[in-house]
Formats: structure tokens, sequence, C-alpha cells
């Protein structure tokens, strides 16, 4: 029988710290470096909720914003067209979101809600 | 706001998990990959077909996401907390514990020592330092859950990669930077870490011929030890949360290294980053054009090579001590000099003088310089990780043959 050995897990621990909305004023370099970006704990965390559903589309102004990505504005026109094609009730606008691709525009979204009853975001990747 | 967020299915489960990180469960449509350099028409059919991930048709997920109301789970949910990890795994034998190692993901596709008991706590014996005093966290991206790490767990990591206590110093202060040395990007990052003071000899280390290469212990097992942490402690999963396109060789010992302090002109690396010489630190990089050749000991040689290097606002030369040499000898007798210099002559207005950092690396074989984009992270002090009796030594050292050089290229030959 060959002998068992007992060895000790070589993994961290979850630590319920997570990383959180990264810093729209850092440059890419930074904004993809984990050790520069903000963090926000489990407990902080449970208070975020989703916004209540639309129920419909119909007569709908829905906003699609470009996060900047590669082939995102493209796909999104592709998207409003399909609206257009599919459901002309639905008023569909395309804009960009301001700044970094990966970080958050806070000063952008009280001009959207305004604007809008709805997003499309995309594409990430 | 209602929104219905998209992204490729090329992320689809790091999204999933992302999730849970910020506390909502988001209601996310996956067209394929890749949206960017592929035709309108392309994109049409990602539209009118189906979500790869789900395999219902995209549009309709766009418009649930939208309009659909929300599910009990989705008005209450509540993150998960993951439950902590046991210390120790089931025994089983080595050849069971080393295929688990590797398919499991806690490697770096290489064979491993495997972290016993007994191989754990005489690692340990390399710092005086509580092994469940925690070092740090850990993440290879911005948003994901940090891993948190202790004294032990670091030190199990270094069993892992072939280390000994005397190494441990060296890696537990590589572990307090918190920085991996796999950080997620499609492109691919290579890493280094360059060690300055005392330690550097007394492990033995290599900063002369052949630093980057294969040929040093104490340059290979602390370079991989940085991996393996970045591997368990980073989360780091291809395709998953590590993304590169094509992966970087570099990782697997990180161009390790001592600065070839004796042969340099200048002052080490970590005294212009404001140390003192007797102190010991390691010094970490990142970046992603990182290894390019180039021959000449001349400023001009070298502004040339930076005007054309085509980086982003990060200059990183690894300088052979024949082109440091040559630099002095033109009236360039400190690193910062040269590097104010560089900065006002390459008339690039986004570079900064603190963003062009010179190492001095090499055996004298040439004067060859490796030009990259690599980005200056963090000086780690090593001192506070060392037992007070000193470096925790084995009664005979592993050494590999030290690489022989010849000074100023002349290998003795008339």
């Amino acid at each position: 029988m060959k002998e068992k050995l007992r060895v000790l897990d070589p993994v961290g621990q979850p630590s319920g710290i997570f990383g959180y909305r990264l810093n729209p004023e850092d440059d890419m370099m930074n904004i993809t470096d984990p050790n520069l970006q903000p963090t926000i704990s489990l407990d902080k965390m449970e208070s975020l909720q989703m916004a209540p559903r639309l129920g419909s589309l119909e007569n709908k102004r829905i906003m699609l914003i470009d996060t900047g990505f590669l082939g995102s504005r493209e796909f999104l026109e592709e998207l409003q067209e399909w609206f257009k094609r599919n459901m002309p009730s639905v008023k569909t606008e395309l804009r960009v979101k301001p700044g970094n691709t990966f970080a958050d525009a806070p000063e952008f979204w009280p001009e959207v809600k305004k604007d809008a009853d709805g997003v499309i975001l995309g594409v990430g990747g | 706001m209602p929104t219905a967020p998209i992204v490729t299915s090329r992320f689809a489960e790091y999204m999933e998990n992302d999730n849970r990180t910020h506390g909502m469960k988001l209601r996310w449509s996956f067209p394929p990959y890749p949206v960017g350099w592929v035709s309108r028409e392309t994109l049409r059919s990602y539209i009118e077909g189906n979500d790869p991930v789900t395999g219902k048709p995209l549009i309709e997920e766009i418009i649930y996401a939208l309009t659909a109301p929300l599910t009990e789970e989705e008005k209450n949910f509540k993150p998960e907390r993951r439950p902590r990890r046991e210390r120790l795994l089931e025994p089983d034998t080595e050849e069971n514990l080393q295929r688990l190692f590797l398919e499991n993901g806690w490697t770096d596709g290489l064979p491993i020592v495997l972290p016993t008991e007994e191989r754990v706590a005489e690692m340990l014996t390399g710092t005086d330092r509580d092994p469940q005093e925690v070092v740090g966290l850990m993440s290879v991206t911005p948003t994901e859950e940090r891993l948190e790490y202790t004294v032990e767990k670091v030190a199990v990591n270094a069993v892992m990669a072939g280390a000994r206590p005397e190494h441990l110093p060296v890696i537990l202060a590589i572990a307090a930077s918190n920085i991996t040395s796999l950080p997620s990007s499609t492109g691919s990052y290579g890493c280094m870490a360059v060690v300055n003071g005392p330690v550097a000899k007394e492990l033995g280390m290599n900063g002369g011929g052949a630093a980057f290469g294969p040929f040093n212990y104490s340059n290979a097992v602390i370079g991989r030890a940085w991996t393996l942490m970045s591997i368990n402690f980073g989360n780091a999963r291809a395709g998953q949360t590590y993304m590169a396109t094509h992966g970087n060789g570099l990782s697997f010992t990180n161009m390790c290294c001592c600065e070839n302090e004796e042969k340099s002109p200048w002052e080490p690396f970590h005294v212009q980053k404001g140390f003192k010489p007797g102190e010991s630190t390691v010094s970490l990089f990142r970046g992603w054009n990182v290894h390019n050749l180039n021959i000449g000991n001349t400023a001009a040689e070298i502004l040339n090579s930076l005007k054309n290097f085509g980086m982003m606002g990060n200059f990183t030369a690894i300088l052979d001590p024949l082109v440091a040499k040559g630099l002095a000898k033109e009236g360039f007798d400190s690193a910062d000099k040269f590097r104010e210099w560089l900065v006002k002559e390459s008339d690039l207005p986004f570079l900064q003088k603190e963003k062009v950092n010179l190492i001095v690396v090499g055996g004298e074989s040439n004067p060859i310089y490796i030009t990259s984009d690599f980005i200056y992270t963090a000086t780690m002090p090593v001192d506070e990780w060392i037992p007070k009796g000193g470096i925790k030594k084995d009664a005979r050292p592993l050494r590999m043959p030290v690489a022989i050089t010849c000074a100023d290229g002349s290998c003795g030959i008339a």
C-alpha cells in the first residue's frame, strides 16, 4: 500500500473584500491594476438593489450606451436597426459613455435617467 | 434605471462571478465573440441568433432583462459568503496529490514539491513571523474578490515552487505587495522581480551573465513562487479570470534576478527609490512589450531606441554593465542624470522621469540592453521578514554552477 501524505491547501481564503467601481480618474495602466482600485466589503455591498422593470418596451425610450470597447458601437447600431424594423414604437438613442471604457461615469447617469426609461449597456469583452 | 447589460460570451463566467461581487444578480446577455473586427452581417446574425451560453434568442433575453418583473431572488439577492477553506487536504498518495494539484489548476503545469506539514514547517523556519499573520490580499483582476493569505500560505506556495527556507523572506516580501505576476489583460503581461541589497549575495542570486535564463536556482524558485502565489491567491484561471490571448512565457519565473550592483557604475535601483544600500529589497515590474534586444553603449543610441520604441508612457531599460559604464564615461555618473537627459531629449510630452527605469543586469559579454514598457509597481522591503538570527540557510545550500563571465568581453583573448 502506497504511503498517504497530508498536505496543506495552497489556495488563499475568501476575504469578503471585492473590487468596486473603478476610479474614473485613472489612466488605462492604473485602471487594470487591482492594487490601485477601490474595494468594498461584502456587508456594504448587500444594500445595492436592482431597479424595477418596465413591463413592456412599447413607446418607451431606450438608450443604447456604448461603453467604448471594440465593436460596441457597431453592435449597438445594428441593435438600433433591429428595433426600428421590429419594434418601431421603441424610441432608441445611441450615446457613448464618457471616460475610460472600464470605469464608471457618475456625472453621466443623471442625464441618462432624465432622457430614457431604460438602458442597454454594451458590449463588454 | 432598468438596464440590460451585454458582454460577449467569452467573459460569461467572469461576469457571473461579478454578479456576486457587486451585490446584484444582473440580467446579462451574451452575444458570440468577437464583436470587434467582424462584419455588420455578422453582428446582425448575433442579434438575431442565440446567446451561445444559454441557447436562448439573444434579443428575447435583452427584452426580458428590461421588462420582466424582478423575481424574489433578484429583489432579495444576497451575495454569497464563501466558506473558509480547510487547512489540510484529504490524505492521499504522492501520485494522486500531484494529479490533484495539477487538475485543480493550483500549479504552473510543472511538477511541484508537495507541501506536506513537515516541509511547510521547515519552510517556516525561514522567518520569525507568526504563521497565521495575514500577509496580504490578491486578485488578478480589479473587480473580483481578493483572496487573503497568511505567512503559512506563502510558505506552502514556496515549498511548491521548490524553494528553501532561505528564500522565504524575499517571497514574503513579494507576497506583501499584493501584486500579482499574472495581471489579467488580453495583451498578456510579463513581469519582472529584481532583488537588491545583501540578501541577493546570501542567496547566491545571479545578476550577471544569463541572469534571466534557467541557470540560477534562487532566481528560479523565487520567481516561480510569485506565479504560484498569483495562481492560488490571485485566483488566476485561464479564460475565466486571466484573459490573456497568448499568455506569456515569462510568467514561469518572471525574469527574477538581482541587479548587478557590483559591476554597475551607478547607485543600485533600490537606493534610487529611497532605500539604503545595506537594506535588501525586491522591486516588481509588469509590461506587455518586455524583451527587445538592442546593441550599443552610448546615450544617443539609447535615446534612439526610446524614440522608436512606441511605448505608452513607461520605459524600462535593462542595461548590461558595459552599457552603463559607457554612459558613465559620457558623463552620466548617475542613473538619475541619464533618466533626466533621456526625458528631455526624447521630446515625448507624455514621458515623465518617474516612469523611466534603468536596471543594470548582465554578464558583460556585449554592450547589449533590453528595452521594454515595464511599469515599475513597487519596491518591497525584505529585511522585516528575515529571522533575527539571519537568513536560514541549509548546511549545504543548493547552488547551480556559476555563470562564467568575461570582463569587457575579452575572456582572456589577446
